[in-house]
C-alpha cells in the first residue's frame, strides 16, 4: 500500500473539518477526490503535507509503511510526497531556480543520491519547462512572482515532474484555468504516470477528469468519503452536481 | 562629560598640522557639546555605554596585518591601506591613472591642500559629536581629487583596518571636478575591542559620476563610528551602497546634500546583525535646490539579541520643487529578542514634489516557509533562502560584479551563523 488513512480526524482553530477518513491508495493508482466547497478536500491535503495549524486529532495515516504524521513537511516530501498547492506562494527574491535545485537535491540527498551539478539540473529544468510549456526565462523569475494563476499551476507541475515523488496530491490544480492550460496541466500529470506513482487528484469539477482518468472517485462530504466508485461516478457528479449529498455538506468554512 | 570625550579635547590640544586653524574651529564646537544621552534625539536608541569600558587606546601597535585577508578576487582596484590610522602603502610608487591625484592627509600636496579647502567639515557643516572628534584627531587619511574630465576606470579602495584595543581616526576626502567619474571604495575593519571614527566627504562637480561603496565589517567587540557626505553639485549622479555589520556600537551618517539641480543619487543599504550586535544608521537627504532625484533602499536582517536603528530623514527645501525623494526601509526580524527601530523623518517645504517613505518590519513568511518545506528543503536552508533572497536584491544591483561576488558569500556565510527563530 502507498497510502492508508484509517478514520482520520482534523479540526482548523477548533472546528472538525475531517470526521473519519478512510482512504486505501496502492502505488499506480489514481484516485479522484470530488466534493462541494468546505467538505474538508483542502485540507485533507494540507494535512497529509503536514501544514502548521492542521495536525491530526485521531486516526492514523501510513505512507509506505512509515507514520506519516511522525514526520516533518520536508521529511514527508523528502519520503516522496508532494502538494500542488492550489494558490501556490510567490517568494520575491528566491529565483525558481535556485528554489527547484535546492529541492531536488534536498530529496536526492534523503535517497542517497549525489546531488545534480547546477548543468545537470539545467538541462533538466530545461526539459520540464518545456513539458509544461513556460519560456525559459521562467527559471530566472522570483518563484511565482507575477506569474498569471496558469502560469503557478504550470509551475506546479514541473516542480512535480523534476521532483519525482511517489504520491501527488493535486490541490484544485484545474482552478482558473482555460482549456488550454487545462491540458498542458493534465498532459504533465499523466507523463508522470508510470504505474508506480500514485496521484491524489482533488476538484470541484470533473472537468479535470477527463484529461486525467482517474481509477477511482471518491466524493468527499462533510469530511468523510460517502461515496466511492469508479470513473463513471464523477460523470454521475457532473450530470447531478452534490445537491443529492443534502443541505449539510454546503455548510462553508476553511 | 565622558572621561573618554576629556582625554579627546586633552589630546586635540596637541594635534599641530596644516589643518590646524579648521581643527580648532571644529574644537571649539566640541568643548561645548554634551555627551549624548537618552534625551538626545540623534542618539535616542544608541546607548554610548559602551565608552564607559572603553578598552580601546590610541597609538598604534605593530600589528601585522594580512592583506590577503582584504583581497577581493577579480577586483583590479588601487587600495590605500591604513592600520591603525597609519598608511601602509607608499602613494609615490603607485602607477595613477591621469586625472587621478592621491595624497596622504599628513603628507598633501599643494593641490591637496586646495581640495581639503573645499571639502574638509565643508559638506556636513552640522556634525555630530564624533564628527567632531574625527575633525579634531583625524590626522591620517587621503585626499582624492579627480580632475575634470577624467574618467577613472580603476576603483580607489581606502582600507581602514584597525586591530585590538587601539582606538583611531580616520578620515577621506575627495573631490570630483566636472564629468569626473569614478568608482571609491571605503572598506573598514575592526578587530577584537577596536575603536575607530572614520568619516568621508565628497564633493561631487557638475555631471561628475560616482559609484560609491562602503563596506564596515567590524567586530562584535568594536566600536565604529562614522558617516560618508556627498554634495551633489548639478547634474552629478551617485550610486552608492553601504554594507554594515553590526557590533558592540556601530553608527554610520550617510548624508546626501543635492547642492545643483538635476542631481540624481541612489543609496542602497544592507545591514545583517547577529548576536548582540548594535547598528545604527542616519541617513539624511538634502534637497535644497529643484529637480533633484534621490531613491533610497535600506533592507535589514536582524537575527539574536541584535538591535537596528534607522532613521531616514528627508528634507525639502521650499525651492525644491520638483524634487523626486524616496525612500524604503525594511526589516526582518529574525528573533522575538531582536529590536527594531525605524523612524521616518519628513520634512517638505515644497509644494510640487513626489516623496514617498515606508518603513517595514516583517517576520517570517509563514507561508513561504511552509511551500519551501512542502518540496523537501530543510528547514534551516529555507530559512537562509528566504530571508537571504530579501537583501540578494540589493547585492545584485551593485554594479561592481566582482563586489557582487565577494559580498553575496560572505554575507550569506554569515547569515548562516545566525539564530533563527
Amino acid at each position: 500500500m502507498m497510502l492508508s488513512i484509517k478514520d482520520l480526524h482534523a479540526s482548523i482553530d477548533g472546528k472538525e473539518i475531517l470526521k473519519g477518513l478512510n482512504l486505501d491508495i496502492k502505488p499506480g493508482e489514481v484516485h479522484a477526490i470530488m466534493g462541494p466547497n468546505g467538505a474538508g478536500k483542502s485540507t485533507l491535503g494540507y494535512v497529509l503535507s503536514g501544514r502548521d495549524g492542521y495536525e491530526a486529532d485521531s486516526g492514523t495515516a501510513q505512507f509506505n509503511g512509515a507514520d506519516l504524521f511522525d514526520l516533518e513537511v520536508e521529511e514527508r516530501a523528502q519520503a516522496g510526497l508532494f502538494l500542488a498547492f492550489q494558490y501556490p506562494v510567490e517568494i520575491p527574491g528566491v529565483s525558481n531556480m535556485e528554489f527547484m535545485k535546492e529541492s531536488v537535491n534536498a530529496i536526492r540527498e534523503k535517497r542517497g543520491d549525489d546531488p545534480l551539478s547546477a548543468s545537470e539540473f539545467l538541462k533538466k529544468a530545461k526539459e520540464a519547462c518545456k513539458q509544461v510549456d513556460l519560456p525559459l526565462a521562467f527559471l530566472k523569475r522570483g518563484v511565482n512572482e507575477g506569474f498569471s494563476g496558469g502560469e503557478k499551476k504550470r509551475n506546479e507541475i514541473m516542480q512535480m515532474i523534476l521532483l519525482e515523488p511517489n504520491l501527488c496530491i493535486l490541490d484544485e490544480s484545474d482552478s482558473g484555468l482555460d482549456v488550454d492550460a487545462l491540458q498542458v496541466v493534465a498532459n504533465g500529470v499523466n507523463s508522470q504516470r508510470d504505474g508506480k506513482r500514485s496521484f491524489i487528484v482533488v476538484t470541484h469539477y470533473q472537468r479535470l477528469l477527463d484529461y486525467i482518468e482517474p481509477d477511482y472517485v471518491h466524493i468527499l462530504a462533510d469530511g468523510k468519503i460517502v461515496k466511492s466508485g469508479d470513473a463513471s461516478l464523477a460523470k454521475e457528479v457532473e450530470k447531478t452536481g452534490y445537491a443529492w449529498l443534502g443541505a449539510k455538506a454546503e455548510e462553508a468554512d476553511a | 562629560m565622558s572621561q573618554w570625550l576629556a582625554d579627546v579635547i586633552d589630546r586635540a590640544g596637541s594635534v599641530q598640522d596644516w589643518l590646524s586653524p579648521v581643527r580648532g574651529e571644529a574644537l571649539a564646537t566640541l568643548q561645548n557639546q554634551q555627551w549624548p544621552g537618552r534625551r538626545t534625539e540623534a542618539w535616542r536608541y544608541t546607548s554610548l555605554h559602551p565608552f564607559d569600558a572603553l578598552l580601546a587606546q590610541p597609538g598604534s601597535t605593530s600589528a601585522q596585518v594580512d592583506s590577503r585577508e582584504f583581497a577581493i578576487e577579480g577586483l583590479d582596484s588601487l587600495d590605500l591601506v591604513f592600520v591603525n590610522g597609519e598608511l601602509q602603502t607608499d602613494i609615490s610608487s603607485l602607477s595613477l591613472p591621469t586625472g587621478l591625484s592621491i595624497s596622504a592627509l599628513d603628507e598633501p600636496t599643494d593641490n591637496a591642500r586646495s581640495v581639503a579647502g573645499q571639502v574638509f567639515t565643508q559638506v556636513k557643516p552640522e556634525r555630530h559629536l564624533f564628527g567632531l572628534v574625527n575633525d579634531v584627531l583625524a590626522t591620517s587619511g587621503v585626499i582624492i581629487d579627480i580632475a575634470d574630465g577624467a574618467s577613472i576606470e580603476t576603483p580607489v579602495r581606502v582600507i581602514n583596518l584597525v586591530t585590538d584595543k587601539v582606538e583611531s581616526h580616520n578620515r577621506v576626502l575627495v573631490r570630483l571636478g566636472k564629468q569626473a567619474t569614478a568608482t571609491v571604495i571605503e572598506h573598514g575593519s575592526g578587530d577584537g575591542a577596536s575603536m575607530n571614527t572614520a568619516f568621508a566627504e565628497y564633493q561631487l562637480g557638475y555631471e561628475a559620476r560616482l559609484e560609491h561603496y562602503r563596506f564596515a565589517l567590524h567586530s562584535a567587540d568594536a566600536i565604529h563610528i562614522g558617516g560618508s557626505h556627498f554634495q551633489m553639485g548639478e547634474k552629478s549622479r551617485l550610486n552608492s551602497t553601504l554594507v554594515g555589520y553590526g557590533s558592540q556600537l556601530s553608527r554610520l551618517d550617510v548624508d546626501i546634500h543635492h547642492a545643483g539641480e538635476h542631481a540624481f543619487a541612489k543609496f542602497n543599504n544592507i545591514y545583517l546583525l547577529a548576536e548582540n550586535e548594535h547598528f545604527d544608521l542616519h541617513s539624511t537627504i538634502e534637497h535644497a535646490v529643484p529637480n533633484g532625484t534621490t531613491e533610497e533602499n535600506a533592507r535589514g536582517i536582524v537575527g539574536d539579541n541584535a538591535k537596528a536603528v534607522f532613521n531616514g530623514r528627508i528634507h525639502i527645501h521650499p525651492d525644491a520643487q520638483k524634487t523626486l525623494a524616496e525612500l524604503n526601509n525594511r526589516n526582518l526580524l529574525l528573533s522575538r529578542r531582536g529590536q527594531i527601530n525605524t523612524k521616518p523623518e519628513l520634512e517638505i517645504y515644497a509644494d510640487d514634489v513626489q516623496c514617498a517613505h515606508g518603513a517595514t518590519v516583517a517576520e517570517i513568511d509563514d507561508e513561504a516557509l511552509y511551500y519551501m518545506l512542502s518540496r523537501g528543503i530543510s528547514r534551516s536552508q529555507a530559512l537562509v533562502m528566504l530571508n537571504f533572497g530579501f537583501v540578494q536584491e540589493l547585492i545584485e544591483q551593485m554594479p561592481n560584479k566582482a563586489l557582487r561576488d565577494w559580498l553575496q558569500p560572505k554575507l550569506k556565510t554569515r547569515f548562516e551563523g545566525m539564530e533563527v527563530k
